[in-house]
């Protein structure tokens, strides 16, 4: 753990290194697609039309008194974030393999890229928000300008899990499928689809010790309900993501001499 | 690690040896089972066994061996690609390896960006790879495809480009594995020229080879290895000549 801080400068000081492995995962990431980029929009919007016409039509979830489409989009967006940024740093360190075995940088770079790539999804996400929220009339409130504060703890518990996964990934490839099945659990177990007040009080401990809940709800408020986030559970949410990040770090670390002979 | 007492040393081996895992279980399913056999862990096979050497700022090494001797898993020690597991490896200056040339490349990336990439990847900066753009695509004499994404090229002008990226990122240790057999004899000749200018400039230079004529033209010192172990090491001409003594049907295999 004493090495963590001269490990995380030696990697600010690749910073441009990991720019140029960011653009080229984006190249990569639509390419040969017919659509290209427009699959940053189809992707969002289709699921959005869907879960509100199950969840909202069919199954008749509540939505904190805002439309079901908007409420779901919200939580959907940063979601998409989570899991796709988690699924593809996994296979980072793994498709890397020719420079890997070749050259040596450090290799946090990888799965960091990755992460950083899905940005751009995120960044595609919101200009669909902020056109679904002028349609529905509700203009954004000077609350939403807590995003940035909520993204951080959220970018961090993000990367702090992909980091061990990815290293994990090379020393035993079922990581990816463990990875892809808890993912899918763990979206039905963070109020995504329906509101965090609909879950039973006994079962809430699941959801205050799940920062991807947290951020989720702190969303909806600061987006939809212009209210403040709750600073504590903000707080607590951060403090998690952030023994995460350094475990996951450190564990990444310890497991970097060996990927060369793994790959 | 430690660093070396005497500063003229940039790379030192003690006591080096590298173990593989060669028959490792690759998923949970074959590895748990194996786990509770008790034979989970394999023996490990050395491709390093106990090497110590040291190498001095300004050298140009030769490494010869046959296949399997442990002269390219020596580079990649050098490298840092990958760890020891006994001993300790000290390298002091910024390392260039010129090992399968190109291997940072992406072939949808125009070779300007790639030039960008991979200048980035071996350790330069966006203003190092500015400053250097010309010069790197000069050499490479690539100006009419610099645009072209590199799947376009031709494995001769992939290899030229990768090569003048390497040798522009100003190594103070530069790794070369067998690369200067490939691309046309005039670019060869260009690259030997660049190597004997870095010899001028006082960079370390190892140098994988089966090519023993450039070896002994080349090198200062060659370092002979056999199944892991350094077995001689010594002026290059003498070593080589050792060397070819036992290889039947020698033949001098070409630059």
């Amino acid at each position: 753990m004493r090495n963590v801080p001269s490990h995380l400068i030696a990697f600010w000081g690749r910073r441009d290194l990991l720019w140029h492995m960011t653009i080229r995962h984006l190249r990569g990431q639509y390419k040969q697609s017919a659509l290209g980029w427009a699959w940053a929009f189809v992707n969002p919007l289709t699921q959005m039309l869907i879960l509100s016409f199950v969840f909202s039509k069919i199954l008749r979830v509540p939505s904190e008194d805002v439309p079901y489409p908007l409420f779901v989009f919200v939580g959907l967006v940063p979601w998409m974030f989570f899991s796709n940024g988690i699924g593809s740093a996994t296979d980072s360190v793994t498709g890397a393999a020719s420079l890997v075995t070749k050259v040596y940088f450090p290799r946090e770079i990888l799965p960091t890229a990755a992460v950083n790539t899905k940005l751009v999804d995120l960044a595609f996400g919101l200009i669909i928000l902020a056109g679904m929220m002028v349609y529905y009339g509700y203009p954004p409130e000077a609350t939403a300008l807590w995003f940035p504060v909520i993204f951080v703890v959220q970018f961090t518990f993000t990367l702090g899990l992909s980091l061990p996964l990815a290293a994990l990934n090379l020393y035993f490839h079922d990581v990816r499928f463990l990875v892809a099945q808890t993912l899918f659990l763990w979206y039905f177990l963070t109020p995504v689809l329906y509101p965090v007040d609909m879950i039973p009080q006994q079962y809430r401990w699941i959801f205050d010790i799940n920062p991807m809940a947290i951020v989720i709800h702190a969303y909806r408020r600061v987006i939809l309900h212009g209210d403040a986030p709750d600073i504590g559970r903000l707080a607590i949410g951060f403090a998690i993501s952030l023994v995460i990040f350094l475990l996951g770090y450190y564990a990444f670390k310890k497991m970097e001499p060996g990927f060369a002979d793994s790959i | 690690m430690q660093t070396a007492f005497d500063e003229s040393i940039e790379v030192e081996f003690r006591n080096v040896s590298k173990g593989f895992r060669l028959a490792e279980g690759r998923t949970l399913r074959e590895f748990l089972p194996a786990l509770f056999r008790g034979n989970g862990f394999t023996e490990p096979f050395y491709a390093v066994r106990d090497v110590n050497l040291q190498i001095r700022r300004g050298e140009t090494v030769g490494l010869i061996g046959r296949n399997g001797c442990g002269k390219s898993t020596t580079l990649k020690l050098i490298a840092g690609v990958t760890a020891p597991s006994i001993g300790d490896v000290y390298v002091a200056g910024r390392v260039s390896p010129l090992i399968e040339l190109g291997a940072g490349f992406h072939g949808d990336l125009t070779g300007r960006e790639n030039v960008h990439m991979n200048g980035s990847i071996l350790g330069m900066s966006s203003k190092d790879v500015d400053r250097q753009f010309n010069d790197i695509v000069d050499f490479a004499e690539l100006w009419d495809f610099i645009d072209t994404p590199v799947k376009r090229y031709s494995s001769g002008m992939y290899i030229r480009l990768a090569f003048a990226v390497a040798v522009h990122a100003e190594p103070e240790i530069l790794l070369v594995d067998e690369v200067l057999s490939v691309g046309d004899a005039f670019f060869q000749e260009k690259c030997i020229e660049r190597m004997h200018q870095f010899q001028r400039e006082g960079t370390t230079i190892v140098v994988v080879s089966h090519a023993t004529q450039l070896l002994s033209e080349f090198c200062q010192r060659v370092i002979w290895m056999d199944h892991g172990h350094v077995i001689a090491d010594g002026p290059a001409a003498e070593i080589v000549r050792q060397y070819a003594a036992t290889v039947p049907h020698h033949q001098e295999a070409a630059v």
